[in-house]
């Protein structure tokens, strides 16, 4: 890894149109572009550089495809992530579903990953309370379930998406403060040899 | 450099050799054309191309994807049997109707070919998929829909919609099951269906299984070109999937629905649809380059060629679909229908405006069975200039980003940022500056790079609907020029707005537009002018000096 110094790995996944690009941009840029819909490409990669308790930390966002197509090879965007924001359509039951799906692929594959859920384009439930697809609470009780964080976004107000990727940051350099306690050597980030220091302290 | 390519003189004078009898529109002059070998036309590289050689643009077509012949083992028969068999087809419509899903139609009165009405596709109820996007709204019972230029259609073998250039696939399923039907129905026969003509309209037939592709054109193109687009929408798929991919899931399961796999990749088919309407670059067989400075573009390629890793293959420079520089990896071609697949997925996405994308992509005519992985990015925010770097490790990307930083700090040490962005500020040239009164516009390709200068379109063909016109006239040309049965090398068109002359030769191809009050000897000392002005500008016009890593 030369060029860009990146802390942490971070991946977003999620069936295509519920938001992911606009989540990041809206993160990144704090802006949010009306227009036709485009989907992504592959995956898009942009690093931010975020400051927690005094410290920097710089977040590698990768921002992938929702599109099925590239399922097959979404492990080249996971693997060695550290956190994974998986997010679903607040108005979209079988995008929820799919959220499903991503969950239990990073459980099997990636189980240093942390999970953050985030039901995306809350303001649309703003307008009207009936659009919600699915219910809260069960939800609530699958990140529960999972040990994920459970967070609504609204990539058009901006509402609760700062507060998403300042957790993400947050846990990461907590987590970071353990490993330091417990492992000398410091930490490889791309490599699985970590698995036995983090599940420790797993909740 | 410049010295010992003015002694290559053999092109000049082409012994007036274009002489066609006055009052055809179009003649084969049958004097030999000049003698100027390939690789010393205006144009072409001083180390060796950078494309997979084309010679021409039958090669697009014909050999590699000859897979069609074996599909129709009495391929000798060929057009005229497509003829005669549209006959039988009608006999047996009424049978046929039968295997077609039970629709309940007409398919007789339907499918005669010389009826004015071919397809009715009013035959159904359009379903809506309110969540698709606008032109799936488009309500294909309507007239709207019918007027159309053209239509592609893709389908699977078992007559399961893929795409279609207007209206929801949903609603067009049954119109597809009749093409299908048609395809296997001649199959049947040991036979396959090229193309039905009909009331100005061509409807042409692609088959690569496990795909069928369907254009129904009311354009001036000929047959083979209309294929030949088909084509590009069929290597399109590939490059998202991998041939071997679209294969493997159909031997898997062959009615599946392949949309499923192309979700959100409708707007890269329809835009390269929309490209081949305007650019030449597609009926050309060639790229256009940025005409810029040689010594500029010679250290621009030098920067990019220093930024080098070991995993890439290919590191390409882009400017609005015109080439500023290429590096290849010493043995690997690139082929220009895998080029134009690049820039048409560039230009067909805003997306990668922001950071940088990471993209699995198959080149499929250098090798349909893999990917690639693609690093593409702007190198500045307001700034038209793409970098696009290909690589063949799907974890290089730190590495391929890493060159990217080098590159464009090479470019700021040197200080040519300031200067690539004048050259971006005048992407074309005036055809004036060739100072030929009466010429309008034309087209150059040099055969050997595989590269193509044109100067802007300007007043008269101010409108989109002029452009397309002139467009279709180096088309018509062009498909005179290459028919297969009967090539043409000189041609004098005399039309009811414009003069045109078009000369192919083994070294380059020159489609040329002059205003109507010229004399057709005029046109042709024209073009003695019109190549010197070439070789003089060609340091400008064309990349001379490929690199490799």
């Amino acid at each position: 890894m030369s060029g860009q110094r990146v802390d942490a790995k971070v991946v977003m996944l999620g069936k295509e149109y519920v938001g992911k690009t606009s989540l990041v941009e809206r993160y990144v840029h704090n802006r949010f572009l009306v227009g036709p819909y485009q989907n992504t490409i592959g995956a898009a990669f942009v690093a931010k550089v975020m400051s927690v308790g005094g410290r920097t930390v710089t977040l590698g966002i990768w921002d992938t495809a929702g599109s099925e197509r590239y399922e097959a090879m979404s492990r080249i965007y996971y693997r060695g992530a550290r956190a994974a924001i998986v997010c679903y359509d607040l108005t979209d039951s079988s995008s929820f579903e799919r959220a499903k799906f991503w969950v239990t692929e990073l459980q099997n594959f990636e189980e240093n990953c942390r999970i953050y859920l985030c039901g995306t384009k809350s303001d649309l439930l703003e307008e009207d309370r009936k659009k919600r697809g699915i219910d809260f609470h069960d939800v609530q009780d699958y990140a529960d379930e999972i040990k994920a964080e459970l967070f609504e976004t609204s990539s058009k107000t901006g509402q609760s998406v700062d507060q998403l990727f300042q957790k993400v940051a947050e846990d990461y350099v907590q987590l970071m403060a353990f490993q330091v306690m417990t492992e000398d050597e410091g930490v490889d980030l791309s490599q699985k040899h970590s698995t036995y220091f983090y599940s420790c302290c797993h909740h | 450099m410049a010295a010992d390519i003015h002694k290559k003189k053999g092109w000049e004078g082409p012994n007036g050799s274009l002489v066609p009898a006055d009052g055809q529109p179009t003649e084969r002059s049958e004097s030999p054309t000049p003698g100027l070998a390939q690789g010393m036309e205006p144009g072409a590289g001083q180390e060796g191309a950078m494309f997979v050689h084309t010679r021409s643009y039958e090669d697009l077509t014909s050999p590699e994807d000859g897979d069609v012949a074996s599909r129709s083992p009495e391929k000798g028969r060929g057009y005229q049997a497509d003829q005669t068999s549209m006959e039988q087809i009608s006999k047996d419509f009424s049978e046929l109707s039968t295997q077609l899903m039970g629709m309940a139609l007409d398919l007789e009165e339907e499918m005669r070919p010389s009826q004015e009405d071919k397809m009715d596709l009013s035959l159904q109820t359009a379903r809506r998929d309110s969540a698709r996007s606008e032109k799936e709204d488009e309500d294909v019972t309507m007239e709207a829909w019918r007027m159309h230029q053209k239509h592609v259609f893709v389908l699977s073998e078992a007559g399961k919609p893929v795409y279609s250039r207007y209206g929801s696939e949903e609603a067009l399923s049954s119109t597809m099951g009749v093409m299908m039907g048609l395809v296997s129905f001649l199959e049947v026969e040991k036979n396959a269906i090229r193309s039905i003509h009909a009331d100005g309209y061509k409807v042409v037939f692609v088959r690569r299984s496990p795909l069928v592709l369907v254009a129904m054109a009311r354009t001036r193109q000929s047959e083979q070109e209309i294929a030949h687009e088909l084509l590009y929408i069929y290597y399109q798929i590939l490059s998202l999937l991998t041939w071997t991919q679209l294969n493997h899931i159909f031997q898997q399961k062959q009615n599946y629905d392949l949309r499923r796999l192309l979700a959100g990749s409708e707007r890269i088919t329809d835009n390269l649809l929309d490209l081949m309407a305007r650019d030449p670059s597609f009926l050309m067989g060639a790229a256009r380059c940025l005409p810029m400075a040689a010594g500029l573009r010679d250290a621009v390629s030098t920067c990019l060629q220093q930024a080098k890793a070991k995993s890439l293959v290919f590191s390409i420079l882009l400017s609005r679909n015109q080439l500023v520089s290429l590096v290849r990896r010493k043995d690997q071609f690139l082929h220009p229908i895998d080029l134009h697949l690049l820039f048409n997925l560039i230009s067909s996405s805003s997306s990668f405006r922001e950071g940088e994308a990471w993209t699995p992509i198959c080149l499929p005519k250098f090798n349909s069975s893999g990917f690639f992985h693609a690093h593409i990015s702007y190198l500045e925010q307001d700034m038209d200039l793409c970098l696009l770097l290909v690589s063949t490790d799907h974890e290089d990307f730190f590495t391929v980003s890493d060159c990217k930083r080098r590159f464009q700090e090479r470019l700021r040490k040197r200080g040519m940022s300031h200067a690539l962005q004048e050259a971006l500020r005048t992407p074309f040239y005036s055809v004036s500056q060739v100072g030929i009164p009466d010429l309008r516009h034309f087209i150059y390709k040099s055969k050997s790079s595989g590269l193509f200068t044109s100067p802007e379109i300007e007043a008269p063909y101010v409108s989109e609907e002029e452009k397309q016109r002139l467009l279709e006239l180096y088309q018509y040309l062009h498909s005179r020029a290459h028919n297969s049965s009967r090539p043409l090398k000189n041609i004098y068109f005399t039309g009811p707005s414009e003069n045109l002359l078009a000369w192919v030769t083994s070294a380059f191809e020159l489609y040329v537009c002059y205003s109507l009050l010229g004399t057709k000897a005029a046109a042709v000392s024209a073009v003695n002018k019109l190549m010197k002005w070439i070789r003089r500008e060609e340091d400008r016009l064309f990349i001379l000096t490929p690199q490799t890593y």
